[in-house]
């Protein structure tokens, strides 16, 4: 259907706040500084807005409020507003983003402010933990105390046996995260590690460690996507939000093999069935990676390397995760999907940590859980 | 036979021990006893039930080895009785986890019954006393305890955790029938914990002579005077447990020989699993019996009472020992744990919770 | 109070027993017990009740810190093949040496607390796993 004369979306603007425990800060604070951020840059006020789309996963269970997305209309003294929040567990900007471009498409909005945060410091650590596992099945893995590193350990047990890959291997992706978060003035954990941090790091679930994982802390980015119709202070280098796909996947114990991410897989296969790309080392691509394990095995689904083969790859890959990932920007989680779109924006509009990407597509791919569901949204360069 | 158990039997046990050991002499160090405390009862360790287990998960453990044992489908049980005094809700039965979570029929009887010790070998009583009027097919009562005692308390050298259960069916189907069942009972305020309390409190000397000595030779000689049997007429005797010694010395004073008590003694490896001590001894001694032997039980309970019962084996018991994890092996397979471990498990460190 | 009394209390029998789900459509077993077949979509499905007996596929040392599980840490969590065929996820209790723990493993299930509502709360049982206790023949 695409480039047959539908309704188009674009990106007009994406601001983030740097990822932090920001203890003095509310979600509200974080929100609407973003907010005004977009729309200070943009020349719009808040009563021009046609939608605020919120993407929050744990506000509900770590700040006690529901229907924030209202709850931040009143602060903005908006009421010819329509808003809601969309929640997909971590993948919930994903969505988010998909049902704005999904609203300019089709005609229904021409100005969709699409807003995430997460303010994942409200409670000690092992509230957090016990919230932070509800993104696995409550009634099956929860009641069983099964949390989501223990799922991430089992993967990369099985992975390294089955590939004969070292601990050492999986850690490349770490050590590059860092790297690259050492040039993002919003990450949270903007500095590099050595090839061997993980032998003193604090183990979470053997042979996961924190320097396996993303760090938890707050943060909020905003997006504004519009139709064709918007000009307002529309930068020439424009970006499209082309297309978003998902998928679901089997709850792990289901699965046949641990080692791949069939969701990320499908998700690939509808996205490519409807346009002409395909991912390449050379692209812009910005995937999760709670754990360095789920960054391999991402790339390896997606088809950018071998199975097994992703640690030799990634520094092949001068456009992967140039943020440094979930795993050194860090993971507010509702929040996340936004600051993968914010750092694929600038990357290739004015340029990001130093580096511009002059292709034609980006990818960003976003999930939950082990690839409980896996989300792919697809950017397109176009010059005005 | 006595008229309370006509064509009655045990059709299957089950047991259940910790994995978890603590060394008697380890207590004893850490509350400065004598070094030879621990000998002078005889215990040598005791067993420890993981920071998950309480007498609720231990007595599934034994009642779903008693119906495997038995080879009864668990609908058909019409009774379950609990007998612990280590209850894990004040209200609340212990008995309807385990049966729904072991499948047994709704259309059943079920209560957690309390008397120190011996509420489980009620429950065998009871248990009988269906079967033999018809009003059920099978009835299980498991016995399940993690022990309570003050640290510091001697107590501690002994009180310890486990469980079993026994499947009371028709004697065509038992391993081992009963002939005669007698229960004697008095107020003697040798052992307690009031409502409220975390430790039980106990009379120290005065367990002994008023309490377990007098109810277990009352009870027994009741029973040998109402079959008109001797104590030669036993292949094995197996008392109540609180330590390794009070059931030799019990022995010796109804004149049966070491010899016939030893085979069912569980204490001075595992301690005083309570509501399990005496039953835990008759498991054991169902493992090793051959047809045709006679058995000597008698339970006893603080507060206090004690029951005597006793059983003729089957040669439906050969087949059915290794269908699940003896005694025996239960007793073998160990890991030592430290007191600071025990504490921890136990839930004798006070902490933040809730 | 950590977990819904009603939540729990409906769902009694999938934390009492390992229950299957076989797909008479694609012929599939899964779990725990469902109305449809996770694989095909189908409600042509059977319930059937495993007999509690496994191997670990593989597993973790966890000392990640969940709200109640400070006691029980570090705790082992797996994934169990099931002798009917089904992976399950568990703890893995009463393991006597840790290196003992491989893939392969046989294991079988047993009735646990899950966690607990202390001090005035309820207590949450369900089943999890100890390194068989007799050997398969």
């Amino acid at each position: 259907m695409w480039g047959d004369g539908m309704l188009k979306a674009y990106i007009a603007s994406v601001e983030m706040l740097k990822i932090d425990r920001h203890y003095d800060k509310s979600y509200v604070d974080m929100a609407l500084e973003v907010i005004d951020a977009v729309l200070n840059g943009v020349g719009l006020t808040p009563s021009e807005l046609d939608y605020i789309i919120v993407s929050t996963a744990f506000n509900s269970l770590l700040t006690h409020q529901v229907g924030s997305s209202y709850i931040l209309a009143q602060y903005l003294g908006v009421k010819n507003v329509n808003v809601a929040s969309v929640e997909a567990g971590e993948a919930s900007g994903a969505a988010a983003l998909d049902y704005a471009a999904s609203l300019v498409k089709s005609g229904k909005a021409s100005k969709v402010l699409v807003v995430g945060f997460e303010k994942m410091s409200e409670y000690p650590s092992w509230i957090v933990n016990r919230e932070y596992s509800k993104i696995l099945n409550y009634m099956v893995e929860g009641i069983k105390g099964v949390t989501p590193p223990d799922y991430a350990a089992i993967i990369m047990k099985e992975y390294m046996s089955k590939y004969n890959v070292t601990r050492e291997d999986v850690f490349k992706w770490s050590v590059k995260m860092h790297e690259n978060a050492s040039k993002n003035p919003y990450a949270q954990l903007p500095f590099k590690i050595s090839k061997d941090s993980y032998v003193k790091s604090l183990v979470m679930s053997d042979p996961i460690t924190m320097h396996d994982s993303f760090p938890v802390g707050d943060g909020a980015a905003a997006a504004l996507i519009v139709g064709d119709g918007f000009t307002n202070n529309a930068p020439k280098e424009l970006v499209e939000l082309v297309d978003v796909e998902s998928s679901v996947n089997l709850p792990l114990y289901l699965r046949e093999d641990l080692t791949v991410f069939e969701a990320t897989a499908k998700s690939l296969s509808k996205l490519t069935s409807k346009h002409r790309v395909s991912v390449t080392k050379d692209m812009a691509l910005n995937v999760y990676d709670t754990y360095n394990i789920y960054g391999l095995i991402t790339l390896e689904s997606l088809g950018v390397a071998e199975r097994g083969k992703a640690h030799e790859v990634i520094d092949e890959m001068p456009y992967l995760n140039v943020g440094g990932g979930l795993k050194a920007r860090g993971h507010p989680v509702g929040a996340t999907p936004l600051y993968q779109l914010g750092e694929l924006y600038k990357l290739m509009t004015e340029g990001f940590a130093g580096m511009k990407y002059d292709g034609e597509y980006g990818i960003i791919h976003s999930m939950s859980g082990p690839d409980n569901t896996s989300w792919l949204v697809l950017l397109r360069r176009c010059v005005r | 036979m006595s008229r309370c158990c006509v064509k009655t039997g045990v059709v299957g046990w089950g047991a259940y021990i910790p994995l978890y050991r603590l060394r008697s002499k380890e207590i004893a160090s850490l509350w400065g006893f004598d070094p030879n405390v621990a000998d002078s009862i005889w215990i040598e360790e005791k067993s420890v039930a993981s920071v998950d287990e309480d007498a609720i998960t231990m007595g599934w453990y034994a009642a779903k080895y008693a119906l495997v044992r038995g080879g009864v489908n668990p609908e058909d049980v019409g009774a379950v009785f609990v007998g612990t005094e280590s209850k894990p809700y004040a209200v609340k039965p212990s008995s309807t986890v385990i049966a729904d979570a072991l499948g047994i029929s709704r259309k059943k009887l079920a209560t957690d019954l309390e008397f120190a010790c011996r509420a489980a070998a009620e429950g065998i009583r009871l248990a009988v006393a269906l079967v033999s009027s018809g009003s059920i097919k099978y009835g299980l009562s498991i016995g399940s305890d993690t022990a309570q005692a003050s640290p510091g308390d001697v107590l501690e050298l002994t009180a310890s955790s486990g469980a079993v259960a026994f499947l009371i069916g028709p004697a065509e189907e038992s391993v081992a029938v009963f002939e005669g069942l007698t229960t004697y009972v008095t107020d003697t305020p040798d052992f307690w914990r009031r409502e409220g309390s975390k430790y039980p409190s106990h009379g120290e000397g005065f367990t002994g002579e008023p309490a377990y000595f007098h109810h277990i030779i009352s009870s027994v000689t009741m029973l040998l005077e109402e079959l008109g049997l001797k104590p030669s007429d036993f292949d094995y005797a197996i008392f109540h447990q609180p330590n390794g010694k009070f059931p030799l010395q019990v022995g010796r004073a109804l004149g049966f020989p070491k010899e016939k008590i030893t085979p069912g003694l569980v204490t001075p490896w595992i301690g005083n699993t309570y509501n399990a001590s005496a039953l835990l001894g008759l498991a054991k001694v169902l493992e090793i019996a051959k047809p045709g032997q006679r058995i000597l039980v008698a339970p006893f309970g603080s507060g206090a009472g004690s029951d005597a019962m006793s059983l003729v084996v089957t040669d439906k018991v050969l087949d059915r020992v290794h269908k699940a994890p003896t005694v025996e092996e239960l007793i073998n397979r160990k890991k030592y744990v430290s007191y600071a471990e025990y504490a921890k498990s136990r839930n004798l460190i006070l902490r933040n919770v809730g | 109070m950590k977990h819904s009394i009603s939540i729990f209390w409906r769902d009694r029998e999938n934390h009492y027993k390992l229950l299957i789900t076989k797909c008479r459509n694609c012929g599939k077993s899964s779990y725990p017990k469902l109305k449809r077949c996770p694989y095909c979509g189908s409600t042509n499905v059977e319930v059937v009740e495993s007999k509690g007996r496994g191997t670990l596929v593989n597993y973790t040392i966890t000392y990640f810190r969940v709200d109640g599980s400070e006691a029980m840490l570090p705790k082992v969590i797996g994934l169990v093949k099931l002798d009917e065929g089904v992976k399950v996820p568990a703890e893995i209790v009463d393991v006597p040496d840790l290196s003992s723990l491989k893939p392969g493993l046989e294991v079988e299930a047993v009735l646990r607390k899950y966690s607990s509502d202390d001090p005035h709360g309820l207590i949450y049982y369900g089943l999890k796993f100890i390194p068989s206790i007799i050997k398969k023949q």
